[in-house]
């Protein structure tokens, strides 16, 4: 039972061949961009929403820091369509794999932390010590304050990776349960089925926050070294 | 073909990957670096476990 529960979460393969980067290029193939002054309904649609969260995600930022839009934006586009994607039964989603999500926050941390070390090295330095610590307590508090900047990219990756696997596990599981209920007892398969039904509407909305929330805080790191 | 590459990829990204993401490029080998040591210490500790044919648990 074990077995079964996390092949789900293994590195996909056809006939022996990985088909994992294929499987990461697919979400770039629903966001067609013809290059219309006017376009139809569906990339119009898209277009507005990526107005709409760029507008909310990058007006808290200098000149400097709205030179990360593209990449921002992307980002999030990326997430949230994979997550989306992996609630279908059956596929198989990237973002479960902690190396992918550590492959994409270890370079953006490393970059927003590089980029104000680099342009205001003083003003960056300084965010190791908040304002008003009295005397005594400043080691101890640089220390605190450097341990949780390294571990900024780790609790990115984990995060990411352990909400969309509990998700993916939790619906994994109930389904299980409502199958092997219904020969039991129909009333109790009901109930189950209707805590799977609440779960799945829980996931769509866990997908998006989880990319939402992802590149809100590298927009927020972003924030602090611009 | 390499011609049109150029034209219609790298020089529409050309400012962002030069200027805007030199910090990222460095974040990536940073990255590129972390991936290296896993790699060669998975390979490392593969190569050891292949070596000593005794089983690890198996007697006390």
């Amino acid at each position: 039972m074990n077995e079964n529960l996390f092949t789900s979460f293994t590195s996909p393969t056809m006939m022996g061949l990985p088909i994992v980067t294929l499987i990461i290029l697919f979400p770039s193939m629903l966001f067609p961009s013809p290059g219309r002054l006017i376009n139809n309904r569906l990339t119009s649609i898209q277009q507005w929403l990526i107005q709409l969260t760029s507008k909310q995600m990058m007006l808290i930022h200098n000149h400097k820091g709205q030179t990360w839009t593209l990449m921002l934006m992307s980002l999030i586009m990326f997430i949230g369509s994979t997550n989306l994607l992996g609630l279908l039964p059956h596929s198989f989603t990237p973002t479960t794999q902690l190396s992918m999500n550590l492959g994409m926050a270890i370079p953006l941390w490393a970059g927003t932390v590089a980029m104000g070390l680099r342009t205001k090295t003083k003003a960056s330095l300084a965010h190791f010590l908040p304002q008003g610590t009295p005397f005594p307590l400043i080691p101890m508090l640089v220390i605190i304050e450097s341990i949780s900047l390294l571990i900024q990219p780790m609790a990115l990756a984990v995060r990411l990776t352990a909400n969309i696997t509990a998700g993916h596990l939790l619906i994994h599981l109930i389904g299980g349960a409502t199958l092997a209920l219904i020969n039991i007892s129909a009333i109790t398969a009901l109930i189950t089925f209707i805590i799977l039904t609440l779960l799945t509407v829980l996931e769509f909305a866990v997908a998006l926050i989880q990319a939402y929330v992802f590149t809100l805080l590298v927009s927020l790191y972003l924030h602090d070294n611009t | 073909m390499l011609q049109s590459l150029v034209k219609n990829v790298w020089i529409p990204v050309k400012a962002y990957y030069t200027q805007v993401y030199q910090e990222i490029c460095v974040g990536a080998g940073l990255m590129g670096f972390t991936v290296y040591k896993i790699r060669t210490a998975d390979k490392r500790r593969k190569a050891l476990k292949a070596l000593s044919p005794a089983p690890a648990h198996g007697h006390h």
